[in-house]
């Protein structure tokens, strides 16, 4: 068969009832981009002997090196079967589950499925993941049961072991789509019976029978299942070429043996065989000991033919063969060396595999236009919003969807899936072709014209501006060639599509309904409107017919084929709706079988390259589906993919088309918290602290002495006293732990919590915020909240003293003010307004405090991260100053007690001025600046006198798992200091689910671990859930007898606590206790030992 | 094989001399090597780690010991330990390679740490990570745009000194967001942290305290992460 030419195609485009939109699904090498060679093949595009070989749909070069392919590529087919042309779209997909989400964008955009399965691996993880997925988006698949060359050739079984082999492959797919099946059924009843039950609540009376039938039986799911016999089934070796569903054979030996082919059809797979002396087909050939139907008459062959082309070589045998089956094969094949080179050319004439698939493919799965409503109005409710709610309008347009037309009048829909990058060369536009004539005549007279203008430019300015634009458009033109071009990877659902029609851009998260009330009704996209969030209006720059690697460039596309529209990146992000009419809804979400987890930073080799680098993830962002991008807090520019394989394709990418520099990618950086806890009342062998002895460690007592400087008190409770160099104001700090409900709340309520201290501030310049009655509430329910978790006696009152929140004056962390006779004004101050009976006053100094409780908060002192749950209460505040002193430096109190003291400021703003001269000369700089300071320092003594512990961040991990692997996931999430909180089975499959707990410092790599360690069966999730208290302490060294025992001295057993500490100190260049070198003795020896 | 080999002769090897002058003497411990600096900083808590034999020399490499007097004369004991400890602590060592090496790399980091905690790309105004700013360092010749994250300032002043005031503050101030001048000047700007001292002087002068000041934040960066779409 010849190159099909693009006018073919083009004829055949309109005939929407001959199309088929169809994409290859399986595992990871069960042989889809070898079984889609072989369909190219048949087209004349690749050479019949490269198929196979070539992977001419894996364009990418780390495809190629791979030999995996990454992404779903589109190819135009043209088939012919009984007097009837089809035009196949056919999208093979990438098997491997980093790349699923191609798969996503390959199925929605099909009616039908080809499931491949290897026939020795049988049914494999992602086998049921694309079952799946094909099942979700209600596509009807068909089964080719690929490789079984590798049965006779590897495995050497006789045809009687292949056929049970088979049918026990055969039954797997079965079991997995029944799985589905019933587990959709088992949903629809639940929804089915919560209905009935909330009828029945209304009622007041139900009957009391249960129907425990599940509705199973009532469902016919017998057209759901594969089986030869209904033709949905085809056997196949791709890399040799061959393949055959049974008709062919049915109609092969009908006509050989006389029995009618309807017979031979249904008894050819099955426990049949054939009763040679009455020339019949009975039953029962396994329990009788003979030879099932399938076996004699087609595996048979097959085996005899493999036995003697490449077992035996036997040349005569292959010859007789040969001519029996009345095919020609070239002498040069013959005598090639390679007996495998023989035999697909041989069983490429005999059993083409294209004819045998397209075939199938063309009898069993659906045109565009049969479309299924069901299908429609899953695709048009997004969410779970209902079709019937949708408006009217829309509703309306599900017509148009079932009629598939293409005529003028239908409105146009079209699904974009995913961006995908083209290289501008592979643009037809900027294809080198040879020139016609007329085009060169064309040309010619182009160049005239130019010329004739350039002159007339001369003669008027306003002709010049023209010329001018001229240039600067080409300028552009130039510019864009280096840019990276995106194609729309998309379908025409209703409609035609046209080169320059003005459409609508819908974004996923579009509201029909809204954009209906705010524009004119019976509008189009040419008008001008009012803008509408989530849309846009656009022309169609180009379209293209995706033929793999090349594309074709055409005018215009009618409803039901796959096709590529260029010049939409402006417009689309990564899958959008485009349609001619406002009411068309966007399209559900696509499924996504994996979610993005496996996050690095990525930076540039060369810092100055930045720039460079955000935009080449802008584009990376749009041209994969599955990716994220984002910058974090950290200034980190952090991708997140979906596994190690995706990672790695994501960062070739990066660095050779988008961003086009040197990268490197790095773990990214972990957050942690720190925090205090109440004294353990057990040590590290869960003996009960106080009672031991303790074994006296000589170096203990030395870090003691080290740990707090000269002018720092410390009691035995742990209250802080500091004072200031100057030795003007004493502060007094102790450190308590807060319940962690409390450090919740306080988390949970932050913007409330920003909104009083935008009160307070305000309060201080004697202006008034109006905050809504809403918000009032809600803070006096937080504030009841608080009091409820602040119970008992060291808490008393404890709510209203609190003095500010931090870090950034809305943190998990309080300040308290308990200084004896210091009444300031409450942070509740909003809540107050109408009894401000009793003023209180604020101290001098007071905003030093909080400053400096601020600074404590949010650097710790263990590795500089922010504090959380932390209280501290200043407990002691005295200050030694001259009056004018504390006036002169206290610039923010006095707008509050400003009236009653206006006539004491004037009266000593003399002693004032000499007395600014005298301060601002101590050395220790103004006094705010060292009560700051003080402040601080004590908040962090007070800090260490407790015992500190580490916080780290945690995941929440969901992990989908079936009963085989779950040993083993247990394994990898203990390893990783996980901890599982719950499983359960799913209802109506085999698959487990696991919540478990897991540090984000421990997940870098989890992902690919766990799917490694259960052969793909186990997929988690990970989402960011909590803080948590990380149980041991970082500075504990053995100190009793047991512990000693436990331990050893040194205690080198892991301190998973001190791990982390360390890792951030050295990574932030602080001071980490390490020794260079660990034994003195073990050095290597310099000098020669006499 | 030599008959001479003396059998009562220890041969300290690995090596790290510690030297002190002392009361006109001068003594000398044998120490193991890249062990001296872990025990001066705390990280090393066993003395047998780090010292090969509690003796004190006067010459390590020749091996002759201290004499007893002159041990009670400099250091007022005649414990050989305790003399060992005084002489760890003030004594002077050649400071080993490796050691050198980390303390170098501590630095290192430190200045970048600093660096990038001060620090912003004044076109996204967010930090750069301690990575990136260690390579610019130490490829001396790429540079990155980078620019001290400025601090946050509001600032009330008095009607009366507020135009003065506004104008002896101008230079100081890089960019204002904010400005309400009806009662009194309200301003919120942003300015170089290094000047923060001199502006609060200005105002704390120039208005006799009647102004306020107040740091909304201390460093202007964006908060959050953000998705790049």
């Amino acid at each position: 068969m010849g190159h099909t030419s693009l006018e073919k195609i083009i004829a055949l485009q309109k005939k929407t009832p001959h199309i088929r939109n169809l994409c290859i699904l399986a595992h990871v090498d069960h042989g889809k981009t070898t079984l889609a060679d072989c369909l190219v093949a048949s087209n004349g595009i690749i050479s019949s002997r490269l198929a196979g070989k070539l992977r001419y749909l894996d364009s990418r070069e780390d495809e190629q090196i791979r030999g995996i392919t990454m992404k779903s590529s589109a190819i135009s087919l043209h088939y012919t079967t009984g007097g009837n042309e089809y035009l196949i779209n056919l999208i093979d997909s990438p098997g491997h589950v980093d790349f699923s989400s191609e798969v996503s964008t390959a199925v929605r955009l099909c009616d039908g499925a080809i499931v491949v399965v290897d026939a020795v691996e049988g049914v494999c993880p992602q086998t049921q993941v694309v079952l799946r997925q094909a099942w979700l988006e209600n596509i009807r698949p068909v089964l080719v049961i690929n490789k079984i060359d590798r049965l006779i050739v590897e495995l050497k079984l006789t045809s009687q072991e292949a056929y049970t082999h088979l049918q026990k492959i055969l039954e797997q797919v079965n079991a997995v789509t029944g799985s589905l099946f019933t587990s959709k059924v088992l949903e629809e009843r639940a929804e089915k019976d919560a209905e009935a039950q909330s009828s029945c609540t209304e009622n007041g009376s139900g009957d009391q029978v249960y129907d425990w039938s599940a509705g199973l039986e009532e469902t016919d799911d017998s057209d759901l299942y594969f089986s030869p016999d209904r033709g949905n089934v085809v056997f196949a070796s791709a890399i040799d070429g061959w393949g055959f569903s049974i008709h062919q054979f049915a109609e092969m030996y009908s006509q050989k043996m006389g029995i009618r082919s309807s017979v031979l059809l249904k008894t050819l797979w099955g426990d049949f065989y054939l009763n040679a002396k009455a020339k019949k087909i009975m039953k029962g050939a396994q329990s009788k000991g003979k030879k099932p139907l399938f076996v004699q008459l087609v595996l048979d062959n097959i085996w005899s033919m493999y036995d003697a082309v490449v077992t035996r070589r036997d040349k005569e045998k292959v010859e007789k063969m040969v001519t029996s089956l009345g095919l020609k094969v070239m002498s040069r094949d013959l005598r090639h060396s390679d007996p495998k080179v023989l035999l697909s050319a041989i069983c490429s004439q005999w059993l083409p595999v294209s004819q045998a698939v397209l075939s199938m493919v063309c009898e069993k799965l659906p045109s565009p236009a049969e479309i299924s409503a069901e299908r429609v109005e899953k695709l048009m409710s997004v969410g779970a919003r209902r079709f019937d709610s949708l408006p009217e309008q829309t509703q309306e347009l599900k017509k148009a969807f079932l009629d598939c037309s293409a005529d003028e009048t239908a409105p146009v829909i079209v699904f974009v899936s995913k961006m995908f990058a083209v290289d501008s060369k592979a643009l037809p536009q900027n294809k080198q072709r040879p020139l016609t004539q007329e085009e060169i005549a064309q040309r010619r007279e182009q160049a005239r014209q130019r010329h004739a203008e350039r002159q007339a430019a001369n003669q008027s300015a306003e002709n010049a501006l023209c010329a001018q634009t001229e240039a600067l458009s080409v300028k552009t033109a130039v510019e864009e060639d280096n840019k990276e071009h995106f194609v729309a990877f998309a379908r025409v659902y209703s409609g035609v599509l046209r080169k320059g029609q003005k459409v609508f851009v819908l974004g996923p998260k579009y509201d029909p309904s809204l954009a209906l009330r705010a524009l004119p009704e019976g509008c189009s996209a040419a008008d001008v409107l009012p803008s509408v969030p989530h849309m846009a209006c656009c022309t169609v720059d180009s379209l293209y017919l995706l033929m793999g690697r090349e594309l074709e460039e055409l005018d215009e596309v009618p409803t039901g084929n796959v096709l590529g529209i260029g010049g939409m990146e402006e417009f689309i992000l990564k899958s959008a709706t485009i349609s001619t009419s406002p009411s068309c809804p966007p399209f559900t979400p696509l499924n996504f079988e994996a979610t993005p987890i496996v996050r690095v930073a990525v930076e540039p080799k060369h810092p100055s390259e930045m720039p460079k680098l955000v935009r080449g993830m802008r584009l990376l962002n749009q041209a994969d589906p599955c990716a994220e991008v984002l910058i974090q807090e950290t200034g980190e520019h952090v991708l997140v993919t979906a596994g190690e394989v995706h990672l790695q394709r994501c960062l070739d990418d990066l660095r050779e088309r988008f961003a086009k520099i040197e990268i490197s990618a790095s773990k990214p950086i972990i957050p942690f918290r720190e925090t205090v806890i109440r004294p353990p009342k057990v040590d590290m062998v869960n003996e009960d602290m106080g009672k031991q002895q303790k074994v006296a460690v000589i170096h203990q007592v030395k870090e003691e002495q080290t740990k707090y400087p000269e002018g720092v008190q410390v009691d035995s409770t742990g209250l802080v006293t500091l004072t200031t160099p100057n030795k003007m104001a004493t502060v007094g700090v102790r450190a308590i732990p807060l319940p962690e409900e409390v450090t919740r709340l306080l988390e949970d309520n932050v913007e409330l919590i920003r909104t009083m201290e935008q009160f307070s501030l305000f309060a201080w310049e004697d202006k008034t915020l109006d905050i809504n009655q809403k918000i009032l509430e809600n803070i006096q329910e937080f504030k009841v909240k608080l009091e409820s978790n602040l119970q008992g006696r060291k808490w008393r009152g404890a709510v209203e003293r609190i003095w500010a929140f931090g870090p950034r004056r809305c943190g998990p962390n309080i300040l308290l003010n308990s200084v004896e006779g210091y009444r300031r004004p409450s942070v509740w101050q909003c809540l107050e307004r109408e009894k401000e009976t009793e003023k209180a006053e604020i101290r001098d100094f007071d905003n030093s405090i909080a400053s400096g409780f601020q600074l404590a908060t949010l650097s710790g002192p263990m590795c500089e991260e922010p504090l959380m749950g932390v209280c501290f209460s200043v407990e002691t505040w005295d200050m030694k100053l001259s009056a004018p002193l504390a006036q002169q430096d206290s610039i923010d109190e006095d707008s509050q007690t400003a009236e009653p003291n206006i006539d004491n400021q004037n009266e000593s703003s003399d002693t004032h001025e000499t007395n600014a001269a005298g301060s601002s000369v101590d050395c220790y700089g103004p006094f705010s600046g060292q009560l700051i300071a003080a402040m601080k320092e004590a908040c962090r003594y007070a800090f260490q006198a407790k015992p500190q512990r580490l916080m780290a961040a945690m995941y929440t991990c969901e992990i989908m798992a079936t009963a085989e692997v779950l040993g083993r996931v247990y394994a990898v999430l203990s390893k990783r200091e996980g901890r599982v909180l719950q499983e359960e089975m799913k209802e109506g499959t085999d698959m487990f689910i696991i919540k478990a707990v897991l540090p984000v410092a421990e997940s870098f790599g989890f992902a690919d671990e766990i799917r490694k360690r259960t052969s793909g069966l186990a997929s988690p999730q990970l989402v960011f859930s909590h803080w948590e208290v990380i149980s041991s302490d970082p500075f504990w060294v053995p100190t009793t007898e047991e512990e000693y025992l436990h331990f050893g001295e040194k205690a080198d057993s892991s301190n998973q606590a001190l791990k982390y500490m360390n890792a951030v100190r050295r990574r932030k260049g602080l001071y980490v206790e390490e020794k260079i070198v660990e034994h003195a003795e073990k050095q290597r020896t310099l000098s020669k030992n006499k | 094989m030599s008959i001479f080999t003396p059998t009562n002769q220890i041969r300290l090897t690995n090596v790290a001399v510690v030297r002190m002058k002392k009361a006109g003497k001068r003594f000398e411990i044998a120490c193991y090597k890249n062990k001296v600096m872990s025990w001066r900083s705390g990280a090393e808590k066993d003395l047998d780690e780090v010292l090969q034999t509690h003796t004190v020399f006067v010459n390590v490499s020749k091996g002759q010991v201290a004499k007893r007097d002159d041990l009670s004369s400099a250091f007022g004991t005649e414990d050989l330990t305790e003399a060992c400890t005084q002489i760890l602590a003030k004594g002077e060592l050649q400071v080993s390679d490796r050691e050198r090496q980390s303390q170098l790399e501590h630095m290192f980091r430190d200045i970048a740490t600093i660096v990038a905690e001060k620090c912003v790309n004044p076109e996204t105004k967010r930090p750069y990570t301690v990575i990136l700013i260690e390579r610019v360092i130490k490829q001396l010749q790429q540079s990155i745009q980078i620019q001290r994250a400025h601090m946050r300032l509001r600032f009330v002043l008095p009607a009366r000194d507020g135009k003065r005031l506004k104008e002896k503050l101008r230079p100081l101030i890089k960019t204002v967001e904010n400005e309400d001048f009806t009662e009194q000047l309200e301003m919120v700007c942003l300015i170089d942290p290094g000047c923060f001292r001199d502006i609060d002087e200005l105002i704390r002068c120039e208005t006799k305290g009647k102004g306020t000041l107040e740091v909304l934040s201390l460093k202007d960066v964006e908060e959050g992460d953000e998705k790049l779409e």
